[in-house]
Parts: structure tokens; C-alpha cells; sequence
């Protein structure tokens, strides 16, 4: 952790380029974040029906459209700014939880391996009792009373079930079964192998392709989109989190660490993890870039956004009913492409950097 | 070699049947389908004629012709207070109020009762009475039912349907007096046998049918060969001439190596992926096909009419001006990739010692690189360039939606918006048998350019 810090503030001193994208991703996160703040001339979302499709750097009737407007005469310079709101809050909190999935599931499968893992054949039976409860009171009833307007008493019950349940066969049942003698023998959980089928699958069929066999399946909405994003991306995170656990488990220090008795707890958290962090915080920035790529193909070919959101390839999608409005593409499409070649060059660099302190 | 291809081929059919399977459950666990949008939400236009009544029994002719009124799967689990023959009720709004009753109430008989009372109450009274009865079907807790029938006891006496009322009325009464509450938080499993959907269609798909699409009743593999064979032409070309391209600008790369070319050409493609493909055909339609700028290409579409009795070259030179464009978008788009990934490996291998001793026998750097480094450097660039192929196809559906080509890409957008399930699952299918084939065709390559790599079947 504190090498990274290092290798940024290293990077920061000799690398001109690295310092000019980090500083564009600093004020592209000011603007986005601080936005309803600013005072703007207009509002994101204001029509102006007498001035459709005004060339940039143009003085209107109602004001100033340095950079046009759209079929509809929304003023591109705001919505394009609005689109960048639009991008970071979709892509941030969608790397983040995607990044924390792959990183649990990749370090959890490189740690534990195939035979590390070893679960009880009480609590295998119980857990896979319990995942099927968790199932049906956990989604199958609470979605329904939620889809047939039943009252937040019944979801409460059915939840308390649930705990009640819980209980019920962690707290009894197992320690009443691990009695028995043929409950008792432990079995290896094929963490590894699971984990890794789980990859394969998830990558068997291109990333656009899946998420748009997705998103028929669901009505439009960001929370879907926002879900299909994280079950697409995870697997990144995953394979290189569980590459950098199987090289560090081998290294002197870590093998010293557990002899003198340290907890698996602590052995991943305390040992593993901060060893592990620099190439995921490179996949992390890499995948945002990504990610921003992707949410604004999706949202150009209409697919899992809503009409009413303000996006990148929203703006970039009016291109369509008008061919020579080429500042409806330009503008947006140089935000775009600048926030990714900025995040491009910022994780190219990391990577640079590590690799040099490898040598 | 060959046990190991056989070997290779039956282990990639359980993989396919996962994925396809996973993607035909859930194309079909969601209740409302193309069907039922395209059917009973018809507004009621001008010359629209069709009475809800027939729009209905539209329906129901249209779910037994697709099987989409069977159960999903063998066995499915739902709450003890539904029951197991819900799914036959025919009027999808009556099924919902059912359920909700069945969710409230738990007493399946009484509900049936008090279903069927309000039913031939709705069908008795005249057309200028029918808003009193409809709010009972919206109505699904003791509240509100009461609320209805205080209403209707006001025209109890008028009306010449006392007796129905009264008898909607009695069975409200027992609907409450049985309630068992909170009885949905038992789970009932339910066994449906080999009459179900999925039953049906694997069986189909193992007789090599995969249905007909729900938007136009077209066989499936008609309308996604016709689709392949559009997109064929385009992916294949731009491939040969993405490869082409970065191959040699890869191989100038290392020989010009530190030097401000190969800088200056490094950041260029550095800046040039960080565009993404539909940026990058929008910035080109603009620049090369709009009347604006310089309109060098056609910018929509195939050409418009196809001569039945061409053969296949007049056609291709009929539609090689509008490819053109999303060709070489295209081939814009992959270069970055593919040169990155040949230059770091002719990079790495032309510090070996084997490329020292050609260098010392005195050949040319042409000849090091071309005769040399090559067939060992493209050793690693198989397995990626098998990774690549089916990334084009998802290339594909950005390329060919902006420039109206009726591809594979198209067909999948469509199908997608539309929730045409029979065809998305198809293109799915193809898609990862195309995956898993090239990884395969990857493994005989290898073979082939390394013949140190042998196969045993391991």
C-alpha cells in the first residue's frame, strides 16, 4: 500500500503525461460531482423548440450555445457535462462493488485452493439447506409481495422467518449433527475449481453480446444495468487477484507468517491483501475506462438506460436523425475519448511503474 | 491428434448446454413476453375492430401455438397458497388478481368461488354498469372489497341482479371468515413431468429445430444464416486487413526500434483505442458520407435491390461500396490491439539468443525478423487472436446497427429489443460454439507452428 503511494508520487514528479491525466480524471470528478452548484445558463434538461440544431459558438435568441444544441434544442456543452455526472456515478460504484467481488472471490480461490478449504459435511448439508431457504424467503417471497403490493408486514415476517430459520440450523442443528460421527468428517471444498468454472462461464460469450442477452430479460433501469455491469466484470479482478494470491502464498515471508501461527484471517487481511492491491488498483482504473466505454455504447444503442437519463451516447445517439450535426458526436465523443485515454494513461503508468520496481 | 480433437469436442457440449440452458430459463422465467405486448396492449386505434374478448382468444391460439402456456421446467417451488393450475387461467390480469387473492386469502376454494361469482356478475349486468363491477377486480384486501360491495348494495334493489350481488357479497363474507394468513410462507414443489417448455424445445434442438422467430413465425435459421452470410463478408475482410496493417507496422516497430517513429507511432495507437468503436464510425460517417463534409461512401444500408440471377462476385461488387466504410471502421478499431499484441512479442524475441546468432551469421534485419522471429513470435499471438474472433461479432452489432447493414449484429439488437427469446438464444448458441471451436482451432494451430507440442490426452 504504501509503495503504490510512492510509485504515484514518483510518477507525479517524472511523468508529465501522468500528471496531466490525473489532473483532467481530478477536474473531470470536481465538475461532475459539484455540478448542480454551478451556475449554468441552462438547465440540463431545457427545451428551446425554435432553436434545434444551432451550430456551436452561436448566439441564440435565449443565450449563448458554445457548443450547439441537439433535435430538441438542449444545449450540448450542459448536457455533455451532465453526461459526465452520469458516467462517474454509474461507473464508479459499479467498479467498486465489481472490483470487491473479484477481489474476495479471486484471493478466497488462489488462497484456499483445491483442498485448503475444509467444510464439515454437517455444515455442507446445512449450508446448502440454507442457501435454498435464503432463496425462497430471501428473494422468491419478498419479490413477490413486493410485485403483488402485500404490505411491509408480510415482507418483515417473511424475513424474520428467514432469521428464524438461520438460527435455527447454525446455532441447533449443526452442533447437534457434528455429534454424529458421519456428519463430523470433513470434506474439501473445491474452492478453486468453482471459482475458476464460474470465469470460464462468464467469459465464454463477449461481454457486449451478454449484456445485451441480459438486458432483454429485465425492464430498463439503471439498478439492472448497474447489476449486469458488476456480473460482467468481476471476472477481471477475479483472475488476476487469485494469480497475484498463488504468487505471494509461496513467498518466504508469508510461508513465516503462518509458521509462526498466524490466523487465516489475518494471514490474508494483514499478509496477503496489501501485497496484492497494486495490480488490482492498475485493473481497477483500467476497467473504469472500460466501463465508461461500455455504459456509453449502451446507452447510443438505447439499450438498459431510461429515455430520461442524460448520457454520453444519449447526446451522441441524435447524430442519428440529423447526419450533419457532427457537433453532437464531437463533443460528447471528445469527453469521452479523453476521460479514457486519461484513465488509460494512468494505469499504463502504474503498470510501468511496478514493473520497474520488480527489476 | 485425433482422440484428443474427439476428446476436446465432447467436453465442450456440456459447457454449450449450460449456457444455453441458463439462457433459455431465463428468457422464459420472466411472465410477460412479446405476446402479450403485442396482442392485448393493442390501444384502441381508429380502425382497430377487435374486441378484447377476441384479442384474447388471439392470445390463447398464440400461446398453445408457441407452447408458452406449459410450465417452465420439470419441478418448480412456489408457495403452498397458489395453486399448481394457476398458470391455465386464461385473461393475464385475472391471473394476476388470483394470485393476489391467493397471496391475501391462502383458501384456494373460497377464492374460486368468490372468482367465479364476480365473473358472472360482470357478465350480467348491462354495458352502463359495468364500472361498478370493475373495481372488483382491482381489489385484493378485505378493505377494499368491502369498499366494492357497499357500493353494489346501493343498486341491489333497482337492479335485476340481486340475487348475483347477494351472492358476491356471501362469498366476500367466506373469503375473509377462512383466510389462513401468512400460509405463502410455505414452500409447495410441484412436479410437472416431461410436459413442460424446456422438455419440449431440448428435444426440438436435438432434432436440429430451434423454432420460429415470435416476430414474423420465420424458421430461426433462416433468418440468422441470411444474417451470417451479410456479416460474414464484413468481418472476414476487415480481419485480413486489421492484420495485414499490423503485422507490418508491428515488424517496423522492431526495426526501427527507439527511435521518434516508432514513439510517435506507439502513442498514436495509444490515443487511437481509447476511442471507442461507435465514437469512432460516428466521427466517420460524418467525415466521409454526410454531404457536408466529403460524401466519398454510401452511408446506410446494402445497395437497394439484389439481382436474383447474379452470382455471388456481381453481388459482392454490387455491395462492396457500402462496405466499404464499415470495413474500414472496423479495421481502425482492431489495429491498436492486434499490433500491440505482435509488436510486444517480436519485442521479446528479438533479444534471444537464436536472433543474435542470425544477426551474426550476417543476415539481413529484414530477413532475422521475417524469416526468424516470426513463426516463434505468432506462437502466443494464436491463442489471443482466437480470443479476437468473437470479439468482432460483438464489434458487430455496434458497426452494424450505425450503418443499417442487416447483419448477425443487427439481427441480435433487434431480436433483443423486440424480446424475440427463440432467435436471442440461437445467435447465444452460435456464438459460443463459435468461441469454443476457435479455441479448438487454436490447439491444432499450435500444433501445426510448434510441432515440439504433442497432445497427449491428459
Amino acid at each position: 500500500m504504501k509503495l503504490l503511494f510512492a510509485d504515484i508520487q514518483k510518477l507525479w514528479h517524472d511523468k508529465i503525461a501522468f500528471r496531466l491525466a490525473v489532473c483532467y480524471l481530478l477536474l473531470f470528478a470536481i465538475v461532475a460531482l459539484l455540478l448542480p452548484l454551478l451556475p449554468l445558463p441552462f438547465a440540463p434538461q431545457q427545451l428551446d423548440l425554435k432553436q434545434v440544431f444551432q451550430f456551436p459558438f452561436n448566439e441564440g435568441d435565449s443565450g449563448y450555445h458554445l457548443l450547439g444544441t441537439d433535435a430538441l434544442g438542449r444545449d450540448v456543452l450542459v448536457g455533455s457535462m451532465y453526461g459526465a455526472r452520469t458516467a462517474l456515478f454509474i461507473s464508479f460504484p459499479v467498479m467498486v462493488l465489481s472490483t470487491l467481488l473479484g477481489l474476495f472471490l479471486g484471493a478466497a480461490a488462489g488462497y484456499f485452493g483445491n483442498v485448503k478449504l475444509k467444510i464439515s459435511r454437517a455444515g455442507l448439508l446445512l449450508s446448502f439447506v440454507a442457501l435454498c431457504t435464503v432463496l425462497y424467503f430471501g428473494f422468491y417471497v419478498p419479490l413477490h409481495v413486493l410485485s403483488l403490493k402485500l404490505g411491509n408486514e408480510a415482507l418483515t415476517i417473511s424475513l424474520l422467518v428467514l432469521a428464524g430459520i438461520f438460527v435455527i440450523l447454525f446455532g441447533v442443528l449443526l452442533p447437534a449433527f457434528k455429534r454424529l460421527k458421519l456428519f463430523k468428517k470433513t470434506v474439501a471444498f473445491p474452492l478453486d475449481w468453482v471459482v475458476l468454472r464460474l470465469i470460464e462461464t462468464f467469459t465464454s460469450i463477449p461481454t457486449l453480446i451478454f449484456i445485451l442477452v441480459l438486458a432483454s430479460f429485465a425492464p430498463p433501469s439503471i439498478l439492472v444495468l448497474a447489476v449486469i455491469l458488476i456480473l460482467t466484470t468481476w471476472t477481471n479482478t477475479a483472475r488476476i487477484a487469485r494469480a497475484e494470491m498463488l504468487r505471494v502464498k509461496q513467498l518466504p515471508y508469508f510461508e513465516a507468517a503462518a509458521s509462526i501461527g498466524a490466523t487465516e484471517y489475518r494471514l490474508i487481511l494483514r499478509h496477503a491483501l496489501p501485497n496484492i492491491i497494486s495490480p488490482v488498483v492498475v485493473t481497477f482504473v483500467f476497467g473504469l475506462a472500460g466501463i465508461l466505454a461500455l455504459e456509453s455504447t449502451l446507452s447510443f444503442l438505447g439499450i438498459a438506460a431510461s429515455g430520461s437519463l442524460i448520457s454520453w451516447g444519449g447526446i451522441m445517439a441524435g447524430i442519428r436523425s440529423n447526419t450533419s450535426a457532427w457537433w453532437l458526436v464531437f463533443f460528447p465523443g471528445m469527453f469521452l475519448s479523453a476521460t479514457v485515454l486519461a484513465l488509460q494513461i494512468c494505469s499504463y503508468y502504474l503498470l510501468w511503474a511496478m514493473q520497474q520496481r520488480k527489476r | 491428434m485425433l482422440p484428443y480433437l474427439l476428446k476436446r469436442l465432447l467436453l465442450m457440449l456440456p459447457a454449450l448446454w449450460l449456457v444455453v440452458t441458463l439462457v433459455f430459463l431465463l428468457s422464459r422465467a420472466l411472465p410477460a413476453t412479446f405476446g402479450s405486448e403485442k396482442i392485448l396492449q393493442q390501444s384502441k386505434g381508429y380502425y382497430a375492430s377487435g374486441s378484447t374478448s377476441a384479442r384474447e382468444s388471439a392470445y390463447k391460439d398464440y400461446l398453445s401455438r408457441t407452447g408458452l402456456q406449459l410450465p417452465l421446467f420439470y419441478f418448480g417451488i412456489s408457495t403452498a397458497s397458489e395453486p399448481d393450475t394457476l398458470y391455465r387461467v386464461s385473461p393475464e390480469t385475472d391471473r394476476k388478481l388470483l394470485q393476489q387473492l391467493a397471496w391475501q386469502f391462502s383458501n384456494w376454494p373460497a377464492i374460486s368461488v368468490y372468482y367465479q361469482s364476480i365473473k358472472s356478475l360482470q357478465q350480467h349486468l348491462p354495458e352502463q354498469e359495468q364500472f361498478l363491477v370493475a373495481p372488483l377486480f382491482a381489489a385484493t384486501d378485505k378493505t377494499a372489497i368491502l369498499a366494492v360491495t357497499g357500493k353494489l348494495d346501493q343498486i341491489k334493489g333497482a337492479s335485476d341482479a340481486s340475487a348475483l350481488i347477494t351472492n358476491v357479497q356471501q362469498s366476500a363474507n367466506r373469503l375473509y371468515q377462512h383466510e389462513a394468513k401468512y400460509s405463502f410462507l410455505v414452500p409447495a414443489i410441484q412436479w410437472h413431468g416431461a410436459d413442460n417448455q424446456y422438455h419440449q424445445w431440448l428435444s426440438e434442438l436435438m432434432k436440429g429445430k430451434l423454432g420460429t422467430s415470435y416476430r414474423d413465425s420465420k424458421p430461426v435459421i433462416e433468418k440468422v444464416a441470411e444474417a451470417v452470410g451479410t456479416s460474414f463478408w464484413l468481418l472476414i475482410l476487415s480481419m485480413l486487413a486489421a492484420f495485414l496493417i499490423s503485422f507490418n507496422t508491428s515488424i517496423l516497430l522492431v526495426q526501427r526500434q527507439e527511435t521518434k517513429l516508432q514513439k510517435f507511432i506507439l502513442s498514436g495507437l495509444y490515443f487511437l483505442d481509447s476511442i471507442p468503436l461507435f465514437v469512432l464510425c460516428l466521427l466517420l460517417l460524418v467525415l466521409l458520407a454526410s454531404p457536408d463534409f466529403l460524401q466519398l461512401f454510401p452511408a446506410y444500408g446494402l445497395g437497394y435491390y439484389e439481382n436474383q440471377n447474379q452470382n455471388w462476385l456481381e453481388g459482392m461488387m454490387q455491395q462492396l461500396p457500402y462496405l466499404a466504410l464499415p470495413i474500414l471502421c472496423l479495421t481502425i478499431a482492431y489495429i491498436p490491439y492486434l499490433t500491440n499484441i505482435l509488436y510486444r512479442a517480436l519485442a521479446d524475441n528479438s533479444q534471444t539468443d537464436y536472433a543474435r546468432t542470425a544477426r551474426a551469421k550476417g543476415l539481413s534485419e529484414q530477413k532475422v525478423i521475417r524469416k526468424h522471429l516470426v513463426r516463434n513470435a505468432l506462437l502466443p499471438v494464436i491463442t489471443l487472436l482466437s480470443d479476437f474472433l468473437p470479439a468482432l461479432v460483438a464489434g458487430s452489432v455496434v458497426i452494424e446497427t450505425i450503418f443499417a447493414i442487416p447483419g448477425i449484429g443487427r439481427l441480435l439488437l433487434e431480436s433483443v429489443q423486440a424480446r424475440d427469446y427463440p432467435v436471442i438464444v440461437t445467435i447465444v448458441l452460435l456464438v459460443a460454439a463459435f468461441k469454443m471451436l476457435s479455441h479448438l482451432l487454436a490447439d491444432i494451430w499450435y500444433g501445426i507452428a510448434d510441432p515440439r507440442i504433442r497432445y497427449n490426452a491428459r
